[in-house]
């Protein structure tokens, strides 16, 4: 039986009526057309699929709906504002970590998750989280100088008097 | 050279939409009306099909068409056209489409696959070459003799090979007759998965006025086209395929495999588009797998190292359908001796039909394999030799004066193998290695390598060019952006062509066969050359092109003018001008009259003089091959038998670097899939065909955490082919990980592996007989 489930996502309060099993990746991207989202394996390892649920990176590939129901989520289209590229889009895109683009949603919206809530997270606590993502395409390595750098500017921003 | 656009690092123009999400990839694209299609898979790898009934299905909710194979009367393929959409009465391999059910969601489709019964007699399943070229062996296509085939292909009726490719250069029994020492070695590079995170899919929608539109996430649209008018009776022209933004190929969404499986499909619900996504199970099973050869090697040479003859025996087992395979097998034959020159070659590759799932095109297409063979060799005739490995090497590299298997005479242009040797000999072993101690081994190996442009001789690429009245430009073009970062090659090849900024270039964005000029596909590490070739041809017309109007204009001849991105000037006399925006759409006179063409080209360009094989397998590929060198040094953990990566180095004769950071890019990840393949990859069929692990927690793929530290360099001895003297790197960086780390594996603990990939398992378990042994 389908029931009314409601979040917010991307700012916006939004409700869904849906089985309360439904996954969290299919309402993103079927229900809410949020395609940003990629579907990239069946069983959370690919890393693709994660999104920011109340301020914690998760997959929306094993979440299930009734699991998020009140929760505030970000997608990759809640990162800009505007024209204004997040610090970890801008870096992510100028470091050469953007080859095909499939893994990129959920590495942005890991590497946010982290920066946000520890600005000063240890190169080990950046790799930890990035190790939760698979890419075929970049060796990594632009991944890791990307975070590098995105971590500056966000430490940078946090240093400035608000 | 120095250049003003070429050789600087710029961002990707997609770069910006893939970091928003608002790339719009396969899965992404929603249509009015789509349904959506699921597919049923075998029970068993080879059976015949007894009865399929599909009576439950079609009942269940949602189902608007339940479909098989039956009645299916074309089989398609651009080399052996052994394919067919659906299998009709009989299954060849696990993960042959059986039949499918279109739903009005993915969910009631796949509900509804649950209903449908088939029935099916087993027959024998082969997954080794060795099996299916037994004399005994069941025959997998019944009707293979009827198959069309390129006329350089030929399948052998009555036995389950494909073909037989052979390469003769001089006599291989007198070079082994003449030589001193002998050395013979088999390697196995067993199946992998290409494994893009992008799982392959594709929408095709039969319209009611008798067009085919296609959208899929396919490199090669022309093919898909092409193949699809060729199976459904319809002009080229009415097929519309549509390529958007690719999540990673690496080989296996080249040449046409799921489009006519689902076209196949959507042909019974005309009128209404079908969107079928693979799921990850499905990519490994039903896809393309790559790999799969086994290669027999035996090596002659003199007291000193000169290498005289080369016999190869490439046993290449092809999976159930062999058209995507036999190139694959023909380019891992021919690129078996390595950078090296034999004068006497006997190379033969066989391509065998198996029940796996088809083999196709896997980054590096045959020659990682057969590196693997040769590279490990040279090591080992070196110990057998008592000569320094980098001596033999030298002794022997293909250069200036030298004859490759193809019969290519090799120059100075083609590259410099010897001083990218050099390079990695310095930096891996210019220092001294680590002691064991009581967790490690430790060990460095080498590797050199080479791979050849294996394509297709009427392998084109088109350009379409305009200039727009402002001056900005846009280009269009027919090379599938997978992540490789053609889009960026194409601005930067651009704008130096043109002399203008490549700020001002715009790159096409999605692939179009209403739109986009020709491009037989997007493979073989050529888009940089053969597409670079294109865009300054075009660029060449259309500033002539400019010239003609303002010749006119400027009351002049042609001849006489001088274009520098702004303007077209008098060469003796540059305050004679006119400004290249006064010419883009004819240049607007006094009253109004309009004079001169509309400031834009076309063109096309492929290697020159690429060659079908003659009856010895030879005939030159266009003549561009890249050099390149490879080097590990690893750690081994004693305890678990790990083999950890703490260096890796490659350096590649590359005639030009177009953009910095995407080569270094490029060329990173190639490492990553060529450490997957020595350590840790492997597609495993049980006895009865089936994958046991289609899933990425089965198949390990590597880590962030398993990154090496990358030293990566260039040389740059310009082609005179490439644009701006650049060669083809895509695939290269896959060549030389395994040898050159089971030669490092060797260097540690003095164990020989012939076969990858070496888990700790396997090493752990080799220590343990090392040491019963001592």
């Amino acid at each position: 039986m389908a029931e009314k489930f409601s979040f917010t996502i991307n700012g916006q309060p939004r409700s869904v009526e849906v089985e309360p099993d439904t996954l969290l990746i299919d309402v993103i991207r079927d229900v809410l057309d949020l395609t940003g989202t990629k579907h990239g394996c069946d069983n959370a390892t690919c890393g693709t699929c994660t999104v920011i649920v109340n301020g914690r990176a998760m997959k929306s590939c094993n979440t299930v709906i009734a699991k998020v129901a009140g929760a505030e989520i970000m997608t990759v289209e809640g990162l800009a504002k505007g024209m204004e590229l997040h610090p970890v889009q801008k870096a992510i895109a100028e470091s050469g970590a953007v080859q095909c683009g499939f893994c990129t949603p959920g590495i942005l919206m890991e590497l946010v998750a982290v920066l946000d809530a520890k600005p000063n997270a240890s190169e080990q606590e950046l790799t930890n989280a990035l190790n939760k993502h698979l890419c075929r395409c970049t060796g990594y390595e632009p991944i890791r100088d990307g975070a590098l750098i995105a971590q500056k500017v966000v430490q940078e921003r946090a240093a400035e008097p608000a | 050279m120095e250049y003003k656009y070429v050789g600087k690092s710029y961002i990707r123009p997609d770069a910006i939409s893939k970091v928003t999400g608002k790339a719009i990839y396969l899965d992404d694209i929603r249509l009015p009306g789509m349904l959506h299609a699921a597919i049923l898979r075998p029970q068993y790898a080879h059976a015949k099909i007894l009865s399929i009934d599909t009576s439950e299905a079609e009942k269940c909710p949602g189902v608007v068409k339940v479909v098989t194979g039956e009645g299916c009367t074309f089989h398609y393929g651009d080399n052996i056209r052994d394919l067919v959409p659906m299998a009709d009465k009989k299954v060849h391999y696990i993960g042959e489409p059986v039949a499918a059910v279109v739903a009005d969601t993915p969910k009631h489709a796949k509900e509804a696959l649950a209903k449908i019964h088939v029935t099916y007699d087993p027959l024998p399943v082969y997954i080794d070459a060795r099996q299916a070229m037994s004399e005994d062996a069941v025959i997998i296509h019944e009707d293979m003799d009827q198959y069309w085939t390129l006329p350089t292909l030929a399948v052998v009726p009555g036995t389950n090979i494909a073909n037989v490719y052979k390469v003769r250069k001089g006599r291989a029994e007198d070079g082994f007759a003449d030589a001193e020492v002998i050395l013979e070695g088999e390697f196995n590079y067993p199946f992998g998965s290409c494994a893009a995170i992008e799982p392959h899919g594709s929408i095709v929608w039969f319209k009611e006025d008798r067009t085919i539109e296609v959208w899929s996430s396919s490199i090669c649209p022309f093919i898909v086209r092409d193949d699809l008018a060729t199976s459904y009776g319809v002009p080229a022209a009415d097929v519309r395929v549509h390529i958007p933004d690719i999540g990673g190929c690496f080989g296996y969404k080249s040449d046409i495999t799921v489009e006519q499986t689902i076209a196949w499909i959507a042909s019974f619900v005309p009128g209404s588009p079908v969107k079928w996504v693979s799921s990850r199970e499905e990519d490994f099973t039903s896809t393309l797998i790559g790999h799969g050869i086994r290669t027999q090697m035996k090596i002659g040479a003199k007291k000193d190292g000169k290498l005289v003859a080369l016999q190869v025996k490439v046993l290449h087992s092809t999976g159930a359908y062999a058209d995507t395979g036999v190139n694959v097998t023909m380019a891992a034959t021919h690129n078996s001796t390595g950078p090296y020159e034999f004068e006497h070659c006997d190379l033969t590759g066989y391509t065998v039909y198996t029940n796996t799932t088809p083999v196709g095109a896997f980054r590096g297409y045959g020659h990682q394999e057969v590196h693997l063979a040769i590279e490990r060799m040279m090591d080992m005739l070196a110990r057998k030799l008592n000569m320094d490995p980098f001596t033999l090497r030298s002794k022997n590299y293909l250069r200036e004066g030298s004859v490759n298997a193809l019969g290519e005479h090799m120059w100075k242009f083609n590259g410099d193998v010897a001083t990218a040797a050099a390079k990695v000999q310095d930096v891996v072993f210019g220092h001294d290695k680590p002691k064991e101690d009581d967790t490690y081994f430790y060990g460095r190996g080498f590797a050199a390598v080479m791979k050849s442009p294996k394509g297709a001789p009427f392998s084109t690429k088109g350009c379409y060019m305009k200039m727009n009245t402002d001056g900005s430009i846009n280009i269009n073009m027919g090379g599938a952006e997978v992540g490789q970062g053609l889009r960026t090659v194409v601005r930067q090849i651009a704008a130096e062509a043109l002399k203008i900024a490549p700020e001002k270039v715009r790159v096409y964005t999605e692939l179009d066969t209403q739109f986009s000029p020709y491009e037989w596909q997007t493979i073989g590490s050529m888009f940089t050359m053969q597409g670079g070739r294109a865009i300054v041809r075009a660029a060449d017309k259309m500033i002539a092109l400019l010239k003609n109007t303002a010749a006119q204009v400027l009351k002049t001849d042609p001849d006489y003018l001088e274009y520098d991105g702004e303007f077209i000037f008098l060469n003796a006399d540059p305050f004679i001008r006119v400004p290249v925006t006064e010419l883009a759409r004819g240049y607007i006179t006094e009253n109004g009259i309009t004079i001169g063409d509309l400031a834009q080209s076309v063109s096309d360009a492929r290697l020159p003089r690429y060659a079908s094989p003659d009856k010895n397998g030879q005939g030159p590929l266009g003549v561009t091959y890249t050099f390149g060198a490879q080097g590990a040094e690893i750690r081994i953990e004693k305890k678990s038998g790990k083999i950890l990566i703490d260096h890796f180095a490659s350096v590649f004769d590359v005639g030009q670097v177009i953009n910095p950071l995407q080569i270094r890019g490029s060329v990173l990840g190639g490492v990553n899939i060529g450490i997957g393949a020595a350590l840790y990859e492997e597609v495993i069929f049980d006895e009865e065909g089936r994958i046991t692990n289609p899933q990425y927690f089965q198949y390990h793929i590597p880590t962030y955490k398993e990154m090496p530290r990358q030293t990566i360099e260039f040389l740059e001895t310009p082609d005179p082919i490439g644009a701006f003297g650049a060669r083809g790197i895509g695939e290269h960086s896959v060549l030389g990980p395994a040898p050159a780390i089971l030669n490092a594996i060797y260097d540690a603990t003095g164990i020989d592996f012939c076969e990858i990939p070496v888990t700790p398992d396997k090493m752990k378990k080799a220590l343990e007989a090392l040491k019963e042994y001592a």
